[in-house]
């Protein structure tokens, strides 16, 4: 406290005193703080990436990797490969995405909302489930190991069908086109009948208002999902693990795993470096187009809508192929791995079905005497890893990314600080998960100063998930700090609450719900994911998407699917139990 | 309750607010003295409520001072910054700014867990301000399961539980409906009478400032266009603004030409012209009650309007009229007239005009001549 007159002050003290004012302002503190810990956790991998391959040791791989007798099967021809699935993929889920968006909200097919409900599910499963589905249905004797179901009833499978580019696209389309469904479909639902029925009033024919009206509107939200698809494509890494490299069909992703996986580390980094510019690039003009970043809208039913698209006779071919496309995607791939991990010998039903490959002891005459999942300890361990992998991370996540959103939306903090959280939150979108984890080993799998390397520690898997996934808990930390008006925030800062205990007291139990659905949704994409986690688990940390890849190259077809279905399982029930505890955690609400 | 002996009086220096390189607050000075009323009074963007914040302390000034009683608790340049919960200010929120996971006693008592009031002092404080505002019975309600007015006596409620020394309103009437808009009005005197407190309350209702004010400060573009009591602004405007905004209807300014001596508008002799002005156009100022109205459109002497809309206050109707030039002009008298909207009449000026601004706005000291 002071008194008038306003004592004269030097610039020097008038400088210190204004600086002790801003230091007392908590904002500051921690948007400084959350900021360093997105340098370290986003920035520094990143730089130990491009730092390890400019180590005059390692310099010799940028020339290996662009200009060497190697370079053609090392970078150029697995580029080849990426981009030519990252096209597939776009196009093929545009197409299927586009057509399913058109049945479920602008026709009146049958059982159109079941329709909707099961052209999401693909996405929330984890992408090697089709694959292994493909491989158990397709597989046949090129590369010896067991055949799938088709070979062993007796019908000849193809080898372009059972292996490469085709399956790998197949593949892909089937798990991304889920993401092109939504959000096609979430931009048709906005063109809602009121503006349609306006059209037609001025008498324009129905495809006329096709083209000029819903169109435009959905345009958007078609390029942004091919461009996401196109951008997944590119660097997924399952498919073509499972699909293509068996017969030397390499992308991008394939080639730096198994650069880094050999020991050829250098070259491994080289090659990241090189998809995550791809990616970026795809990612960067995708959120140009949108305007914004990824949204994971989900279709709202919006009541009123007066007629359906007229589709007189084609309406049974429309109806049928429609049903065909999602049932081929989901239902058929659960059945399919649930059935195969119940034969006796591989996804040959004439050798019997048993649950041994579930609940059996060790046999010496199955899987090299690998136990059932359920009473194999390397998997029990692997389930406990990645269920608690999927807490810590989406409470890591979910803490990081509400401070991140609350320092981006309501602090009065400096521009540049705000700014920089603002892009910095959001570059791990831009990245592809395995070479994240590339660039997670490059930083953080060697001793810095005092600190030990994190390789093969439960903590690295946990740092780099939470990196991974820090863009999508900001934005769901955004969503639901919006659901707090700031007055309410203000009379509390009134009241004399610090920073902190307004968070405590009143912006977390205000936003429990969001937070708690954005956590859940972190978590099953952490329980599901592979590529982020694919280089950085050990056989001594191990986590079940991670094991699944293992058995399925090493033959044990029926234990990764029936590892896949557990994951499917785990990820099914975190959010039917999200759901339940949505309703309840709000009393306040119950009345109203 | 108690009324405190310790209230403050409130002094505003040269206050500024810019953000960027729009001021939004360009440079005030307030100086009440303790338990005043002051309203700070204008159209939105004229920068009260920005003002209001920076009183609370959820804004930093970029220039100037803030002192409540003796103690600096902002000054500009950032070598002071007292945190709103040390300034013994509370505010009520144009919301109301409940918390919603919390009931009404939680809402009220929260501030003194926070300020580590005992748990007795809490309970008896609580209970105090509810029965003081007659909402003990709701104690327990989430506020979302009470009404609007409701809600309005929780956030008064939850304010002066503390007993601040200085009260902040921010618009706290404007999402009422009329009735209970004058209700809570007595309400809110009540309280400022009973906790003796400063208050100081924004609203761009001159109603609202002409009912509760002890002290006006009419604001426009981030300055202030004139300061002093209610009664000062409704009779001696010192602005042709300040003139238009305040009253019941407010005074009514005409564009007027000068020459020799005389007013015209459109053509029209308007009375007497200020000795000091030879030529040129000033703005003259009619209060509702110096102008008639002839029914007949066109009868000589008169300006030329057309009938707008008429509404009855008190004993009298006040009807409104438009210009040639679209300027709305109100006229009290004793009878409704009978015209439709569009319908041509006739404005007879008084001898003379109420008060002189020139083009500008500004009063020219003049002698009126009735």
């Amino acid at each position: 406290m002071s008194t008038a007159p306003a004592p004269r002050r030097t610039t020097v003290g008038r400088t210190v005193a204004r600086a002790r004012t801003a230091l007392t302002r908590p904002t500051v503190v921690l948007g400084a703080g959350t900021l360093l810990v997105l340098l370290v956790l986003v920035m520094a991998p990143l730089i130990g990436l491009v730092n390890t391959t400019l180590q005059s040791d390692n310099r010799q791989a940028w020339s290996d990797v662009f200009a060497s007798p190697m370079s053609q099967n090392l970078l150029w021809r697995p580029m080849g490969n990426s981009i030519l699935m990252g096209v597939a993929t776009a196009v093929g889920s545009t197409v299927i995405g586009g057509f399913l968006a058109w049945v479920v909200v602008m026709t009146r097919v049958p059982g159109r909302r079941l329709l909707g409900l099961l052209a999401m599910i693909p996405f929330a499963l984890p992408s090697f489930a089709l694959a292994l589905a493909w491989e158990s249905v397709f597989r046949n004797d090129l590369v010896g190991g067991s055949t799938g179901i088709l070979v062993n009833l007796g019908i000849s499978v193809p080898d372009w069908l059972a292996w490469g580019p085709v399956p790998i696209a197949a593949t892909l389309t089937a798990h991304y086109f889920s993401l092109s469904f939504m959000l096609i479909a979430a931009a048709l639902a906005g063109v809602n009948g009121d503006l349609m029925e306006a059209a037609e009033m001025t008498g324009a024919s129905t495809l006329r208002v096709a083209k000029d009206i819903a169109l435009p509107v959905v345009a958007p939200a078609m390029i942004s999902g091919a461009l996401l698809a196109f951008a997944e494509g590119v660097s997924n890494f399952v498919s073509p693990a499972l699909l293509g490299l068996p017969v030397r069909f390499h992308t991008l992703s394939t080639r730096l795993y198994g650069a880094i996986s050999t020991g050829d580390v250098s070259r491994g980094y080289v090659l990241s470096i090189v998809l995550i510019l791809v990616a970026a690039l795809i990612m960067y003009a995708s959120t140009r187009v949108t305007g914004g970043r990824r949204s994971f809208e989900t279709i709202t039913g919006k009541g009123g809508r007066r007629r359906g698209v007229e589709l007189g006779i084609l309406g049974r071919p429309v109806a049928g192929l429609a049903w065909l496309l999602v049932t081929c995607t989901t239902i058929v791939p659960g059945i399919v791995l649930v059935l195969s991990s119940l034969t006796r010998h591989t996804n040959d039903f004439t050798s019997g079905l048993t649950l041994h490959y579930w609940i059996g002891g060790s046999d010496p005459a199955l899987a090299q005497g690998q136990p059932g999942v359920l009473n194999n300890p390397q998997i029990l361990q692997a389930t406990w890893n990645t269920v608690l992998l999927g807490v810590c991370v989406a409470i890591g996540a979910g803490v990081l990314g509400l401070l991140i959103s609350y320092v981006i939306t309501r602090s009065s903090g400096p521009k540049w600080l705000v700014g920089t959280l603002n892009v910095t939150s959001f570059v791990p979108f831009l990245i592809p998960g395995i070479a994240l984890g590339a660039a997670f080993i490059a930083q953080f799998g060697a001793p810095i100063g005092p600190l030990p390397s994190l390789y093969g520690t439960f903590a690295i898997l946990v740092l780099a998930g939470i990196a991974a996934t820090i863009p999508f808990s900001v934005r769901s930390g955004t969503a639901a700090l919006s659901q707090v008006s700031k007055d309410v925030e203000e009379s509390a800062v009134m009241a004399g609450a610090g920073l902190f205990r307004r968070i405590g007291a009143i912006i977390a139990p205000l936003t429990a719900r969001g937070l708690f659905t954005g956590g859940v949704l972190v978590f099953v994409q952490m329980v599901r994911d592979l590529s982020l986690v694919v280089l950085l688990a050990t056989p001594a940390m191990p986590v079940l998407a991670v094991l699944t890849y293992q058995y399925s190259s090493e033959n044990f077809t029926q234990l990764a699917n029936a590892v896949t279905v557990v994951i499917a399982v785990i990820s099914v029930a975190a959010t039917i139990i999200a759901r339940r505890f949505e309703g309840a955690a709000q009393p306040w609400n119950s009345n109203s | 309750m108690r009324p405190r002996a310790s209230s403050a009086s409130l002094t505003i220096t040269d206050l500024r607010k810019d953000f960027g390189d729009t001021p939004a607050v360009d440079g005030i000075s307030i100086d009440v003295p303790e338990g005043s009323f002051l309203v700070l009074l204008g159209p939105s963007g004229c920068g009260k409520t920005t003002t209001l914040r920076m009183l609370a302390g959820l804004e930093d000034p970029t220039g100037g001072e803030i002192r409540f009683g003796d103690r600096v608790i902002a000054r500009g340049d950032g070598t002071e910054m007292v945190p709103p919960a040390e300034r013994e200010a509370g505010l009520v929120f144009q919301s109301y700014a409940l918390w919603p996971h919390k009931t009404v006693f939680q809402n009220v008592t929260w501030p003194l867990t926070v300020a580590k009031w005992s748990k007795e002092a809490r309970r008896a404080r609580g209970e105090e301000v509810l029965s003081l505002l007659s909402i003990s019975d709701l104690a327990d309600r989430y506020p979302g399961e009470i009404s609007g007015g409701q809600q309005q006596r929780v956030a008064i409620a939850r304010m002066i539980a503390p007993q601040p020394k200085v009260l902040l309103f921010d618009e706290p009437l404007s999402n009422l409906d009329a009735k209970l808009r004058v209700d809570t009005r007595g309400e809110l005197m009540r309280v400022h009478r009973s906790t003796g407190a400063t208050s100081v309350y924004v609203t761009h209702d001159q109603v609202e400032a002409m009912t509760m004010a002890t002290h006006i400060a009419l604001m426009k573009d981030g300055r202030i266009e004139q300061f002093g009591t209610p009664r000062e602004l409704l009779e001696s405007p010192r602005t042709a603004f300040t003139a238009t905004f305040i009253g019941t209807p407010p005074a009514n300014i005409i564009d007027c030409e000068v020459a020799g001596g005389r007013l015209s508008a459109f053509g029209v002799d308007c009375g007497a012209a200020p000795a000091s002005v030879r030529g040129g156009a000033l703005k003259a100022m009619y209060r509702a009650g110096s102008i008639e109205i002839d029914l007949e459109a066109s009868a000589s002497g008169c300006l030329e309007a057309t009938f707008a809309d008429q509404v009855p206050m008190a004993d009298k109707w006040v009807v409104g009229v438009d210009l040639l030039d679209g300027t709305r002009v109100s006229v009290s008298r004793d009878t409704p007239v009978d015209l439709l909207p569009g319908d041509g009449i006739g404005l007879r000026p008084p001898q003379a005009p109420d008060a002189y601004f020139d083009v500008d706005g500004a009063l020219l000291d003049t002698e009126v001549v009735r």
